[in-house]
């Protein structure tokens, strides 16, 4: 080594310490980014799951009723229209009557018949409308109990609170129950088939998916051939000029624009103009395509662009027109790029609650919608109702229906990675 | 640009006044490009070339990187018409029509004068489909037997039916790129185009695949008109009757490929072939 090689050499060394101190900086910086980030979103995860979870088992008080005769249908003609209007309410009580025979007052036979839900009395008349059979025969049956005995019974009052609250009897009660093994949790099916209530027990999530599929159908029925459409004239027939531009500018600018403009604009055109019904998931819908359709172009624009131009010359070269080169070889190779910005787009409605809101969709809804046309609510928007209601048994019921729409989006976004793996650079 | 300075001195390259050298003019030509200039927005990217280009000959054109051969090799079947801001003056013709003709159709064009390219492009589909695709989209064979008759010729004459002829509906993308390159000069070939230009075609395959494809493109003289650009001069020398060297979007000398390779007269291309630049 000469005199200058030694002098690069010695400065080469001294500075490597440094060199990569500053790569060890940033490498720990990176990473600890990632486990903030990370670590947040274990704590979302651990926390809506431990209150959540245990919404999908629903607390039930197994009592001997008495299918009276008497009390159902005296005159014996067993006609289902008398059978619907018979008093099932007094079938439920009675068995409670005569386990406490000790309560005797109105007050705390009032308080007593408050153990079990109203759902309770539809639960023996659907029983009994389905099987005449069984009147005059006493059954076993888990009755669906009150909001306050699951919560109780969950763990989520303590007995100081509830002594408190409903007086020292109501305790005493739940405890005989429980001695006498008729307090059941049971897998809450009714969390997914029914329509919203004011009981958080016979409340369920089955309105608001129903609602949520609804407007996601009219969505992808709309948005997908619409944005793979412009996407495809924007991109491969549009001249390039200002008007092109200034398209191209406001498709990327609306992507931006806030969901819950799009509800107004919703409100103003669909529901006031057109006259679509209030609360529907198809004007839902409507307003959720104006939203992804951005999302959908921009996606499938880029899924064009990224098809290799010497596909378009091999099939220019040997005579395709236009219009062939891209449907027969640019489309189907853009293809799984387009589906993939579609699903996004997708799970970005489902998520979408303020647009929803302008548009009606926050209404207080029991009956599962039976077309798109029918008032309905959404998931989120279920979600947001709920977090707002004061009943402690609505907050696992949140957190529960979150996790029900979490699944839905990680699901649809597998999907969108699994595509994209897939069918990734088959060129 | 020092390069091409001291190829010439310090004097301008090409006056007003330049010429090219050789016969640009064949007795019977399929092709006729004449006083040919094309700009890439605004630079000019060939300068004034006029050539003709003879029924059953392979003509190579040859040049330093960047000299527009390829740009006027496209200009024949209008593939620039792809590339934004492109614009092509002057006159070409095949078969006494010009193709820049207002009225002309590009399509019908292109199946007339094919196209091969530098890298091989098969369609993401299967060998079939691939050589079919030609025929079918102009119609040429409807019923099965016809088609697979099409198929068949193109890949034999492509030299690669032996070869494929058990796989034909593997796809077309996981032949070897030797492979590849044939496929699509059979694909070319599929709709019977009177010219197919070559853009060098065998600039991404090995010595072994090339060997391939200059034996097939000499076999495939006989029923076509076809014009190569390459990078390799031996290239030019084994498989040309005329070599056409192109220096900075000008045509500098067009000849007999033997008396380009023996005795250049322009000093240009004197200096290209012995390899003094480029």
């Amino acid at each position: 080594m000469n005199e200058r090689q030694q002098v690069v050499y010695a400065t080469v060394q001294a500075s490597l310490k440094r060199r990569y101190a500053r790569e060890r900086r940033f490498r720990t910086l990176g990473l600890s980014a990632i486990i903030l980030g990370l670590s947040f979103v274990l704590l979302l995860f651990a926390d809506i799951i431990s209150k959540g979870y245990s919404a999908f088992v629903q607390t039930h008080i197994t009592l001997p009723v008495y299918f009276d005769p008497q009390v159902i249908d005296p005159s014996g003609q067993r006609d289902p229209a008398k059978l619907a209007r018979a008093n099932y309410r007094k079938l439920v009580r009675a068995p409670l009557r005569a386990l406490f025979p000790e309560v005797q007052s109105r007050r705390e036979k009032r308080q007593l018949y408050r153990l079990l839900s109203t759902g309770a009395a539809y639960q023996v008349q659907a029983m009994v409308l389905a099987d005449p059979g069984l009147i005059g025969q006493t059954r076993q049956l888990a009755l669906l109990a009150d909001d306050d005995v699951d919560m109780i019974n969950k763990g989520h009052i303590d007995q100081a609170s509830v002594e408190e609250r409903f007086g020292t009897a109501y305790w005493g009660w739940l405890q005989q129950l429980k001695q006498q093994d008729r307090l059941h949790t049971r897998w809450n099916s009714g969390f997914f088939t029914s329509g919203d209530s004011r009981e958080p027990e016979l409340a369920g999530i089955g309105g608001a998916m129903t609602g949520s599929l609804y407007t996601l159908l009219v969505t992808l029925l709309l948005s997908c051939p619409i944005g793979i459409a412009a996407a495809i004239y924007l991109e491969e027939f549009a001249p390039r000029n200002r008007f092109t531009d200034l398209i191209e500018v406001n498709i990327n600018n609306l992507a931006a624009v806030p969901s819950i403009v799009f509800g107004l604009l919703g409100l103003a055109i669909f529901i006031n103009l057109f006259g679509l019904p209030r609360s529907a998931p198809l004007v839902g819908g409507l307003v959720l395509t104006l939203m992804t359709l951005p999302t959908v172009i921009i996606a499938s624009r880029a899924a064009l662009q990224a098809v290799p131009p010497s596909i378009r010359e091999a099939a220019l070269g040997i005579g395709a027109s236009h219009m062939q080169t891209v449907f027969h070889h640019v489309l189907p190779l853009a293809l799984p790029g387009m589906l993939t910005g579609t699903i996004i787009g997708m799970a970005q409605a489902l998520g979408e609650t303020a647009p929803l809101l302008m548009i009606g969709m926050v209404a207080f809804i029991v009956d599962v919608p039976n077309s798109p046309l029918d008032p309905s609510s959404a998931l989120p928007v279920q979600v947001y109702l709920w977090a707002d209601s004061p009943e402690r048994a609505f907050v696992e019921r949140t957190s529960a229906a979150i996790m029900v729409l979490l699944a839905f989006l990680i699901s649809m976004n597998a999907c969108a990675v699994a595509l994209r793996r897939r069918f990734e650079r088959r060129w | 640009m020092s390069e091409m300075q001291s190829a010439s001195g310090d004097a301008p390259l090409f006056d007003q006044s330049f010429q090219t050298t050789g016969q640009i003019h064949v007795d019977c030509p399929r092709m006729t490009a004449s006083r040919v200039d094309v700009y890439y927005g605004d630079k000019q990217a060939i300068y004034d070339v006029s050539l003709d280009i003879a029924r059953n000959e392979v003509i190579a054109m040859i040049g330093p990187s960047g000299c527009g051969k390829s740009t006027f090799l496209r200009c024949l079947n209008r593939m620039n018409d792809t590339i934004a801001g492109c614009r092509v003056s002057g006159t070409i013709k095949l078969d006494q029509q010009d193709i820049y003709d207002k009225r002309l159709d590009v399509v019908p064009l292109r199946a007339r004068v094919g196209m091969v390219f530098q890298k091989p492009n098969p369609f993401p589909k299967s060998i079939y489909d691939n050589v079919a695709y030609g025929p079918r989209i102009h119609g040429l064979a409807r019923k099965g037997d016809e088609l697979d008759e099409v198929v068949e010729t193109s890949l034999r004459r492509a030299g690669l039916w032996v070869e494929v002829k058990d796989r034909l509906t593997s796809p077309g993308t996981g032949l070897s790129g030797g492979q590849q390159q044939r496929l699509c000069i059979a694909r070319t070939i599929a709709v019977s185009p009177e010219v197919i230009l070559m853009d060098e075609p065998c600039s991404a395959l090995d010595p072994i695949a090339t060997a391939r494809v200059e034996e097939l493109l000499v076999e495939l003289q006989k029923n076509y008109t076809i014009a190569v650009v390459t990078h390799s001069m031996q290239q030019a020398a084994r498989i040309s009757q005329r070599t056409a060297y192109f220096h900075l979007g000008r045509l500098v000398e067009v000849g007999e490929t033997t008396q380009i390779f023996t005795n250049p007269q322009h000093k240009l291309t004197e200096d290209y072939i012995t390899g003094r630049f480029g």
